[in-house]
C-alpha cells in the first residue's frame, strides 16, 4: 500500500498538495467564528450531490415534472427524504451565507486587502438567491408556479426588462422552454458559476490568510499559531454535524420538501416566496403604480451598491469594532430592517383569514393530487391527474349529459331541477313550497301534478316536521342524521292530516306514480333515476328524462350518482 | 482557545472526531441515495403487456409469417398510458401450430425482421438468423425467437407480450 502511494505521489505531488492544504497555519489559532465557510462549502457540496441523484428521477418538461416529482416524492425509496434535504438545504445555505456576512462584518474582513473577496463573496451569496429562486420553480407545482410568476413578473415590470424576461422564460408565458431554461441555469450554469468563484474565494482566503480578532499583538498571534488540520478542521466539521443533523431533523419533521397539487394556470393560488425573500415581497407592498420600482428594483440595488461599497465606505484607521461603530450600525439597520419586514410579512399572513383558508385549501388540493398520481398520471401531464379521480370525470359527464336540462346552483338549464344541495332540508322544503318554480319542476314538461304548499295549507312547524320525516325516510345517518322527535311528528302528519301518501308511497318499492320515499335522495336512488326514471316507484308516466341505462355504464352511472349525491352533503 | 497549540494526543483524538463526523455526514446521503438509486431493481417501474391482446381473426394468419403490433394500457414510472404500442410479434402457420415470437433478438435485443426470399428471421444487427419455428440457424443468437403465449378466442388470436433477457442460452422472463 505504502509502495503504491509513493508511486502515486511521486507522479503527482499530491503528498505535497495534501501537507500544504492540511497545514495551512492558522495564526491566534482555531475558533469557531471560522467555520461558516467551510460549512457553506460542504452544504454546496451536499446540494451537488442530492441535486444530482434528484435529477436522476425528475424530467424538466410541463407534462412530466409534477409528476415526475410526486413520483420522486410519493413512491421511490429515499425520495422524500433526499428531496427534503435538498429543499432545506437551500434554506440552510441562506442561514449561513447570512452568519457568515455577519462574521465577516464584525471582524472587518472585508476591508484591504480583502476586498476582492469581499466582492466574490456577495456574488457566491446572489448566485446562492438564485439557485433559490430557478429551483422553486422546477417542481411546477402551484406554490413554485405562482410564486415564480411574481419573480419574473417584477423583472418584466422594470423599463427594458420585458426582453429579458421573455429570454429567461423562454417565451411571453410560461410552458415548455421556461422550465429547460430554469433547470439549465439551475443544474449546469450556476453550480459552474459558483463553484468556479468558490475556488477563487478559496485561494485568496489562503493567500490572506483568517482575520483574527484585531484586539491580538502580532507576537500573540505567532505564539497561538496552530495548524488547520486537525484543530480548525475538527471545529469545521464538527459544526457541519451539527448544520447536517438540523437538516435531518428539519426533513423528518416536515416529511421532506412540500409539494402542492399541480401548476394551473386557472387558479387562484396565493402565492408567497420562500421565507428567505418575504422582505422583499413585503416591500412590494408598500410602492403602488410608478413607484413600484422603488420596491422592485431601487431599494434593493441600493442595499447590493451599499455592501459593495462597504471596503470604500468604512474609513475607519483601525479594524477594531469600536474604530468602526458607524459603519457597524448601518449593517446592523440593514440587518434589522430586513428581519422587520420579514416578520411583518409573517404576521400579516398569520392573520389574514383568506390566505389561512387558501393554504388549508390548497393543502387538501395537494394531498388529493398526490393521492391520484400513485396510479400513474396521463401523458398529458400535470392537471391530467385529476382524470384519475372518478368525481372529476363525473363533472365532466354531468356537464355533457346532464347539465343541458339540469342547472347545478343556477349554472345550467333549467328544464329539470336544479342539483346545487339536492335533497338537503333546504331543498326539500323547496319542492315543497315552490315545486312549479323553475329551479324544481317548473320547467319539467310532464311533470305538473303536484302542487305548491304554502303557509296556509303547511304551516312552517309542520313542513319542518314533515321534511324530518322524509329524512329518516331517506334513512342515510352517516350523512343526513335525523330528529327522532320531529320526525316522528312528520310521520303522524304524513299518515293521519296531510294528502302526500296519497301519491308518494313510503315502503321500499310500492309504486303511485309519484317517487317512492324509501331511501330517495341515497346514492344508489339517484344511479335508478339516471338509470330509467320511469320505474313505478320513481316518476313512472310523468318521467321526462331520458333513460340512461346503456348509454353510460354502470361506473359512469355510479360516479354521476356519487356526484349528485355529493352536492347535497355540504 | 488558551489550549496550548499543538499536541499529539489532542491530534489523534480530533482527527478520530474528523473521521466519525466525516463519516456520518457523508452516510446521511449515501445510505437513502444507495436506496433511491437502486429503486428498479426491486419495484416494477414499468408495466403493461400482462395481459392478452387481440392482434387478429384465425384466418389472417397461415405460413407466411405476419408482423403484427401489440397495444396496451401501460405505466411507466409516473405518467400511465392507454393504449399504446408496446412491441410486435410474427405471427406463423407451422403446420397445425400457430406460434407467435417476439421481434426482439434474443441476442442484444435489435429488431428482427422476415426475409421472404429466404424464408426466415434475420437480424439486422450480428446477422442471427431463424426457422420459420424460431430455431437459430446462423449467426450469435444463444437462444432462439423468444415464442410468445398465444390464445385462440373462437376465432380471434390474443398474445401476451413479455420482455425477456438478452444474451442468455435460457429463456428468462423480465419483470
Amino acid at each position: 500500500m505504502s509502495r503504491l502511494w509513493a508511486w502515486v505521489d511521486s507522479r503527482t505531488g499530491l503528498g505535497d498538495l495534501w501537507k500544504e492544504a492540511a497545514g495551512e497555519p492558522v495564526p491566534g489559532g482555531a475558533r469557531a467564528r471560522y467555520v461558516f465557510g467551510s460549512v457553506l462549502t460542504f452544504l454546496f457540496m451536499q446540494q451537488v450531490v442530492l441535486g444530482i441523484l434528484l435529477a436522476t428521477y425528475y424530467s424538466p418538461s410541463v407534462s412530466d415534472a409534477w409528476a415526475s416529482t410526486a413520483y420522486l416524492q410519493d413512491q421511490v425509496t429515499g425520495g422524500w427524504f433526499l428531496r427534503g434535504l435538498h429543499h432545506h438545504g437551500s434554506s440552510a445555505m441562506v442561514v449561513v451565507v447570512v452568519l457568515h456576512m455577519i462574521q465577516v462584518v464584525l471582524s472587518g474582513a472585508y476591508r484591504a486587502p480583502r476586498e476582492f473577496n469581499w466582492w466574490i463573496g456577495l456574488a457566491l451569496g446572489g448566485l446562492v438567491l438564485a439557485f433559490a429562486l430557478t429551483g422553486y420553480l422546477l417542481p411546477w407545482d402551484q406554490k413554485g408556479y405562482w410564486a415564480t410568476q411574481v419573480a419574473t413578473g417584477i423583472m418584466g415590470s422594470v423599463p427594458g426588462g420585458g426582453g429579458a424576461q421573455q429570454v429567461l422564460q423562454g417565451g411571453v408565458e410560461y410552458g415548455n422552454l421556461t422550465l429547460t431554461r430554469f433547470y439549465a441555469v439551475h443544474v449546469f450554469v450556476l453550480p459552474l458559476a459558483l463553484g468556479g468563484l468558490l475556488v477563487a474565494h478559496i485561494y485568496l482566503f489562503r493567500r490572506h490568510g483568517v482575520t483574527p480578532p484585531a484586539t491580538l499583538s502580532e507576537e500573540e498571534l505567532r505564539r497561538t499559531t496552530q495548524p488547520f488540520m486537525p484543530y480548525q478542521l475538527f471545529l469545521d466539521v464538527l459544526a457541519m454535524t451539527v448544520t447536517g443533523g438540523v437538516l435531518v431533523a428539519l426533513t423528518v419533521a416536515t416529511h421532506g420538501a412540500e409539494l402542492y397539487a399541480p401548476a394551473d394556470p386557472a387558479s387562484n393560488f396565493v402565492a408567497r416566496p420562500e421565507w428567505y425573500f418575504l422582505s422583499l415581497f413585503q416591500l412590494l407592498k408598500y410602492f403602488e403604480g410608478p413607484l413600484q420600482i422603488i420596491g422592485t428594483v431601487l431599494i434593493p440595488g441600493g442595499v447590493a451598491t451599499f455592501l459593495l461599497a462597504l471596503p470604500f465606505i468604512d474609513r475607519s484607521p483601525s479594524r477594531t469594532a469600536s474604530s468602526r461603530r458607524r459603519v457597524l450600525l448601518m449593517v446592523g439597520t440593514l440587518m434589522a430592517a430586513v428581519v422587520a419586514l420579514t416578520a411583518i410579512a409573517a404576521v400579516e399572513d398569520a392573520q389574514n383569514e383568506g390566505y389561512q383558508e387558501g393554504q388549508s385549501a390548497a393543502r387538501a388540493n395537494a394531498s388529493r393530487a398526490r393521492e391520484l398520481a400513485l396510479e400513474g398520471v396521463l401523458p398529458e401531464g400535470g392537471p391530467a391527474v385529476w382524470r384519475n379521480d372518478p368525481a372529476y370525470e363525473a363533472k365532466v359527464t354531468f356537464s355533457e349529459r346532464c347539465a343541458v336540462c339540469h342547472g347545478v346552483d343556477g349554472v345550467g338549464g333549467d328544464e329539470a331541477p336544479d342539483l346545487g344541495g339536492f335533497s338537503t332540508r333546504e331543498w326539500l322544503v323547496g319542492a315543497i313550497r315552490t315545486p312549479r318554480a323553475s329551479n324544481y319542476f317548473g320547467g319539467t314538461k310532464g311533470h305538473t301534478d303536484m302542487e305548491a304548499y304554502d303557509e296556509a295549507a303547511l304551516p312552517k312547524a309542520q313542513l319542518d316536521a314533515v321534511v324530518e320525516y322524509l329524512v329518516r325516510l331517506r334513512a342515510e345517518p352517516d350523512v343526513m342524521p335525523w330528529d327522532e322527535t320531529l320526525a316522528a311528528q312528520g310521520a303522524k302528519l304524513w299518515e293521519e292530516e296531510l294528502e302526500c301518501s296519497g301519491c308518494h308511497e313510503v315502503n321500499a318499492g310500492d309504486g303511485g306514480g309519484a317517487p317512492n320515499f324509501a331511501g330517495r335522495g341515497r346514492a344508489e336512488w339517484i344511479a335508478r333515476v339516471i338509470r330509467n326514471s320511469g320505474g313505478p316507484d320513481l316518476y313512472e308516466d310523468s318521467a321526462e328524462m331520458p333513460s340512461f341505462e346503456g348509454k353510460l355504464t354502470d361506473a359512469e352511472i355510479d360516479a354521476l350518482a356519487a356526484y349528485v349525491h355529493g352536492l347535497g352533503l355540504e | 482557545m488558551a489550549a496550548p497549540p499543538d499536541d499529539p494526543g489532542r491530534r489523534k483524538f480530533l482527527n478520530a472526531g474528523i473521521g466519525v463526523m466525516g463519516a456520518g455526514l457523508a452516510g446521511t446521503v449515501l445510505a437513502p441515495a444507495t436506496g433511491l438509486v437502486l429503486f428498479p431493481l426491486h419495484e416494477d417501474v414499468t408495466s403493461g403487456g400482462d395481459e392478452f391482446v387481440v392482434v387478429g381473426d384465425r384466418a389472417q394468419f397461415g405460413a407466411v409469417p405476419r408482423r403484427v403490433e401489440i397495444f396496451a394500457d401501460r405505466k411507466d414510472a409516473w405518467n400511465r398510458v392507454t393504449r399504446v404500442r408496446i412491441g410486435a410479434a410474427f405471427v406463423v402457420l407451422n403446420g397445425e401450430t400457430l406460434s407467435a415470437f417476439s421481434t426482439v433478438c434474443p441476442h442484444l435485443g435489435c429488431g428482427i425482421d422476415f426475409d421472404e426470399g429466404s424464408s426466415c428471421f434475420k437480424c439486422p444487427c450480428h446477422r442471427s438468423s431463424f426457422d420459420l419455428e424460431g430455431a437459430v440457424t446462423e449467426g450469435p443468437a444463444p437462444r432462439g425467437l423468444d415464442a410468445l403465449q398465444i390464445e385462440d378466442r373462437g376465432g380471434s388470436i390474443a398474445v401476451m407480450y413479455q420482455r425477456f433477457r438478452q444474451g442468455v442460452a435460457q429463456q428468462e422472463l423480465l419483470g
